[in-house]
């Protein structure tokens, strides 16, 4: 009996360390049907749950993202600038300006969109490319996942849609920023735009 | 390729039609091409705050991403015409959420997808040669004879091009160059960034590019220009019927929607280069 519980455990533990195993496709498909599976449910449909289907979503990208990696990668050699205490209250508020901009759409699109896995390309061991495309009511967008393999778990770091990197256009944007202020004034813009999100959401 | 010689005769033909014909119609601009997804109003409220793992990442200060950022190939623009772009920025921007929108917004609500869809494809149809012929002068022979069999299918199988039946064949992919990917190609640079009221975000090659291109375009060939202007803007507000919202979430997740634009327009331009 004790040697069909330990058998159980050995599987339980295999199955939570295939995550390394598991390709970088795999892993992102693996979290994008988790959502579309949130979004789909009808038990969603009232609107006052719309909030609690919401936080689950962003629950699910945080998995999903390595937020540390893109505000890092976003900032690039202006992350020299930044204390270690910075750089943590960077990372927070922009993970959540992200999150604001993007989760409604998610929210409401996913009816009219199909996401088409197109291929995945090794760039090393530990980092690939994850090509699909959304298919639109006309027309469609190729999105490319930049994925990182950290702690055995794939995450994304990037995000090019029709070739346009998400990391690179917020360097543009925050090294034009930084040429004249500082990082503490950067976060405090980033504050004051999380604020602006937050107040167009409630309208 | 038993269809080669066909090809042939039929690109004579079409060059023979190019020379003599009439045609164009603008470049859908103003919406960032971002790939964003269309916007929901729904359920707003703060995220929960996320919690980031402590320690490690933050005191680093000489991370394995700034080492490969030393290799990235850095995109930059010069932008001498600052003011003026700035100003026509903030033109097209009023312009789409004081006209565009809302025009596209009840041209949306009374006219039927289906309807519009075939407007956007019999616009793109007509466009035809421009990415033929952009296609030639890149040397790219097999996506300039799969654009000529799609233009064949699409106006005749697809009646005059409002369907697109070619899209049934993943084989024929469609080519979509111009002439600013042209000269690109032979090594001329962007030049500038330059922003144009009503046709948004360019540079000084793309500039010259899209002036070359309307030479193979149908609709500016419309006479009189009034009539001309109409069909285009009317393309505009059609095309923007399919995108309402995309701009939106730009700016909503913009810090700097100038800069944020800008470089957008730039990496776009990139990629369909490389292409």
């Amino acid at each position: 009996m004790k040697k069909v519980a330990l058998f159980l455990l050995c599987i339980c533990f295999a199955s939570v360390s295939f995550s390394s195993d598991m390709g970088p496709t795999d892993a992102l498909k693996g979290q994008i049907d988790e959502g579309l599976k949130l979004l789909s449910d009808p038990k969603y449909k009232d609107p006052s749950l719309k909030k609690v289907q919401r936080e689950k979503i962003w629950e699910i990208v945080r998995k999903a993202f390595d937020f540390t990696e893109v505000s890092g990668r976003a900032l690039a050699v202006n992350w020299k600038k930044f204390s270690p205490d910075q750089r943590k209250e960077f990372t927070e508020v922009f993970s959540e300006i992200l999150g604001n901009a993007y989760l409604d759409k998610i929210q409401g699109a996913y009816k009219d969109e199909k996401i088409v896995y197109i291929g995945q390309e090794m760039v090393t061991d530990s980092k690939a490319i994850v090509k699909t495309k959304i298919v639109r009511e006309k027309g469609e967008i190729l999105v490319d996942y930049s994925m990182k393999l950290k702690d055995s778990n794939w995450k994304v770091y990037d995000v090019q849609a029709e070739g346009i990197s998400l990391v690179q256009n917020y360097r543009s944007q925050f090294n034009e920023i930084l040429i004249k202020e500082s990082p503490d004034d950067l976060i405090k813009r980033l504050r004051k735009k999380l604020d602006e999100q937050q107040k167009a959401d409630k309208k | 390729m038993k269809r080669f010689p066909a090809v042939i005769a039929c690109y004579i033909a079409l060059i023979a039609f190019i020379t003599v014909s009439p045609s164009y119609s603008a470049p859908d601009v103003l919406l960032p091409e971002d790939g964003s997804v269309s916007m929901m109003e729904t359920g707003k409220d703060p995220l929960p705050v996320i919690l980031i793992a402590e320690g490690s990442d933050y005191s680093d200060d000489d991370p394995d991403f700034l080492k490969e950022e030393a290799r990235e190939e850095v995109i930059r623009i010069a932008d001498p015409l600052y003011y003026w772009n700035k100003g026509m920025f903030h033109f097209n921007d009023k312009l789409y959420f004081w006209f565009l929108k809302p025009v596209a917004t009840a041209y949306r609500a009374v006219i039927p997808g289906m309807v519009r869809s075939g407007v956007q494809n019999f616009f793109n149809n007509l466009e035809m040669p421009v990415r033929f012929v952009n296609c030639i002068l890149q040397g790219k022979f097999e996506a300039a004879s799969n654009e000529f069999a799609r233009f064949i299918v699409n106006s005749t199988e697809g009646i005059l091009g409002f369907d697109d039946p070619a899209k049934n064949y993943p084989e024929l992919k469609k080519g979509d160059e111009d002439l600013g990917q042209t000269f690109a190609t032979y090594g001329i640079g962007n030049g500038f960034y330059i922003v144009w009221p009503f046709l948004g975000p360019s540079t000084l090659r793309d500039t010259f590019g899209m002036a070359g291109d309307r030479f193979l375009k149908p609709v500016s060939y419309i006479e009189p220009l009034e009539v001309s202007l109409g069909v285009t803007g009317f393309r505009m507000i059609n095309a923007t019927s399919f995108k309402i919202g995309d701009y939106e979430s730009f700016k909503k997740a913009a810090l700097e929607p100038y800069e944020g634009l800008r470089n957008a327009y730039i990496q776009n331009r990139q990629k369909k280069v490389r292409e």
